[in-house]
């Protein structure tokens, strides 16, 4: 099946006062249509950067993309004006954030804000009152009680985990094909944070969206993704089914991953543990940038390292499987 | 709501209180005779005591704060020496033009500040910014009566293209009074000329007087909007494809101008000081003028009303900036 979004050798700098801080480099990414794929890594790996930048949300300057490409649907996205990317941001690509208390705008009634979002979705097609009419039909279709009140309330008046139902709706009011979902539950507590899981997977699957579940909780990640791609310091350094990533981890940095963990379900946070320290992307190295914190450093890995098939969907960026074909000689 | 405005004005009268106790001592302890500034430079000793004794300047302080405070709560604010008129008829006369063009001058200051503030910021660090922050700084350093008397001296003397000072021209017929305000006065009388040289009047002193106004609320709001606009309920309306005129005049500036809000307030208050140069610098027939002249004969009950009266204006201001927070923030209104 042809991809729904494929990111291909995407590279993104940061023009900061102490020089180039390369914080994406050549990250390619494939989407089939209704996939779930789990975007996990550290914080500060480049999760948020690589899903914003890739649909205009950067702020350039600082950012400079200075390599690839990114299609939606065939089209390409990068070089688009800035006009045409909002018809595509919203419609096409809805996004959902971390922290439902400051993704709401403090001084306007969820209503209004609500209205504005589903009206820009449609191009301005969509009146207030139809705006409205949607509106509530979504807060209802995100389980939150008592719309018509929710409608009219200030975003201090509601839970965070309320909030966040009011930015789901948002998110997919207008029916897009591709859902972002950078990091939803992570700043609600536990509870919360399984019944926004719960109300997603329900979501995705009733709309046949295709999602980007960024997190760094693998639990998380396994609840609704049947795939996985790990990022470290910029890059992607493995790509697999949920269940390789479990039972047969390929990268050194994957496997150190689970192995940090007592239990596979916890966040990703405690990576921590691995001894060594993150590469100074201010001046990244040409080999692996693993390598300061690997056990099985060795020569090779001081030269570019791609990503390479290992296995069926599965491929990985690490030396110790140079026999393997490299990504495009296979079929993945 | 309610509760919150007549707790603060009942606070204010604790505050004014507390005003007219300070400037009350200052000017008592200040040297110069009362007595003899109010028999007059040809009064003899004699005549001097006598009026000691008759106006009460013998009695100690605090009996003479009494009296005072009576005499304010019956409404009567005192004598001028130097006009020799009562100082509520004086304040009559002058307040309403201080009031006008204090509300030009921080009418222009938000009218050019907040879209001046807002443009720096979209257009951080590229030429609209730089050419805004320049005149921002210059507003800082350039001293009010020093700005006021170069542009009388460049726009008024040297080009001829407004008037050297005064409320109106001589040729100018004075509107029937009503508030006072020359601009609102014309108008109300449906004579819009003059309301119109009134305004003419006014542009230069206004100009003096709003721009470290301007200066600071440019500033102000430049750095609240640049935060604003870095905030994540900015990037999530850019996400749903929100426009970037909706996002910057009304999703950002509704936030960013609650901190300016502040600053407006301040500087209205610092205004009101403010006039008692500019008003000099154009001879405009103000309370600061009036203020000004009765420090410089030290006479006293006007000093006293006037400090009064510009209190309560800041304080009144600030009440007012505080509304006007809570009708713009939900969450400040659940407060109060
Ligand atoms: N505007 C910016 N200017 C400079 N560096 C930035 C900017 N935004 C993000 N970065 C850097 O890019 C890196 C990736 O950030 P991000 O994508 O937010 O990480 P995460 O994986 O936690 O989502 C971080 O090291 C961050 O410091
Ligand atoms: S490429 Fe080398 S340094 Fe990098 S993960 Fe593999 S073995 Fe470790
Ligand atoms: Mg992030």
């Amino acid at each position: 099946m042809a991809p729904l979004l494929d990111i291909r050798d995407l590279s993104l700098v940061f023009d900061t006062f102490d020089g180039t801080y390369h914080a994406i480099d050549k990250v390619s990414l494939q989407l089939k249509p209704g996939e779930a794929l789990g975007l996990v890594g550290e914080t500060g790996c480049g999760k948020s950067v690589l899903t914003r930048a890739a649909f205009g949300l950067v702020p350039v300057p600082p950012a400079r993309i200075t390599s690839g490409s990114v299609r939606l649907d065939g089209r390409e996205l990068l070089g688009l004006s800035d006009r045409a990317l909002r018809g595509i941001r919203g419609s096409e690509v809805a996004m959902i954030f971390q922290d439902p208390m400051t993704y709401l705008n403090p001084v306007f009634r969820v209503g209004t804000q609500l209205v504005d979002a589903i009206r820009a979705q449609s191009g301005g097609r969509i009146g207030k009152a139809e705006a409205k009419s949607i509106a509530l039909d979504m807060l209802d279709k995100v389980h939150l009680p008592n719309p018509d009140r929710q409608f009219r309330a200030y975003p201090h008046e509601l839970s965070g985990g309320m909030r966040q139902r009011v930015l789901i709706a948002m998110a997919l009011a207008a029916k897009p094909k591709l859902l972002i979902a950078d990091e939803p539950t992570t700043a609600l507590d536990v509870t919360i944070q399984a019944q926004i899981l719960d109300l997603m997977a329900e979501l995705v699957e009733d709309l046949g969206l295709a999602m980007i579940m960024i997190s760094h909780d693998l639990g998380v990640v396994a609840q609704v993704c049947s795939r996985v791609a790990v990022m470290y310091a910029g890059k992607i350094v493995e790509d697999a089914p949920i269940g390789r990533i479990f039972d047969a981890p390929a990268h050194p940095y994957t496997q150190g991953l689970l192995a940090a963990l007592p239990h596979p379900f916890k966040p990703v946070d405690r990576l921590a543990s691995i001894p060594g320290t993150l590469p100074d992307l201010l001046h990244p190295p040409a080999g692996c940038r693993f390598a300061g914190r690997c056990a099985q450093a060795h020569a090779a890995c001081a030269a570019p390292v791609p990503l390479r098939a290992v296995g069926p969907q599965h491929r990985v960026a690490c030396t110790l499987y140079e026999d393997a074909a490299p990504e495009g000689a296979a079929h993945v | 709501m309610r509760k919150m405005i007549a707790k603060r004005l009942g606070l204010m009268v604790v505050m004014l209180l507390g005003l007219a106790v300070i400037t009350f001592t200052v000017a008592n302890v200040a040297p110069g005779d009362p007595a003899r500034l109010a028999a007059g430079p040809d009064a003899s000793a004699d005549m001097v005591e006598e009026i000691r004794v008759e106006r009460g300047f013998d009695r100690p302080l605090p009996i003479r704060f009494g009296i005072y405070l009576g005499q304010l709560v019956q409404g009567d604010l005192g004598t001028s020496v130097y006009t020799g008129r009562p100082v509520l008829q004086d304040v009559a006369q002058f307040l309403p033009a201080t009031v006008e063009l204090v509300l030009f001058s921080i009418f222009i200051a938000i009218l050019l500040g907040v879209p001046l503030g807002v443009l720096a910021a979209v257009f951080q660090n590229r030429v609209p910014d730089h050419a805004i922050r320049l005149l921002s700084v210059s507003g800082v350093a350039l001293p009010m009566f020093w700005l006021g008397l170069m542009l009388q001296w460049y726009l008024a003397l040297d080009l001829g293209w407004f008037p050297l000072g005064g409320r109106l021209g001589i040729f100018d017929d004075v509107p029937p009074k009503i508030t006072g305000m020359i601009t609102f006065d014309a108008l109300l009388a449906g004579d819009p000329a003059t309301a119109g040289a009134a305004l003419w009047h006014m542009i230069l002193p206004a100009a003096a007087l709003s721009f470290p106004a301007l200066a600071a609320i440019i500033r102000v709001n430049r750095a609240e909007m640049l935060e604003v606009l870095g905030r994540d309920y900015v990037t999530n309306a850019r996400a749903q494809g929100i426009g970037p005129f909706r996002i910057i005049a009304v999703y950002s500036l509704k936030n960013a101008i609650l901190p300016t809000l502040a600053m407006i307030g301040l500087r209205f208050g610092w205004m009101l000081g403010g006039t008692v140069l500019v008003e000099g610098v154009f001879d405009f027939p103000g309370i600061g003028l009036y203020a000004a002249k009765a420090a410089i004969s030290s006479d006293f009950e006007p000093i006293m009303a006037v400090t009064l009266i510009l209190g309560a204006a800041f304080m009144l201001t600030n009440l007012v900036i505080d509304l006007a927070y809570a009708a713009l923030d939900p969450r400040v209104r659940n407060q109060i």
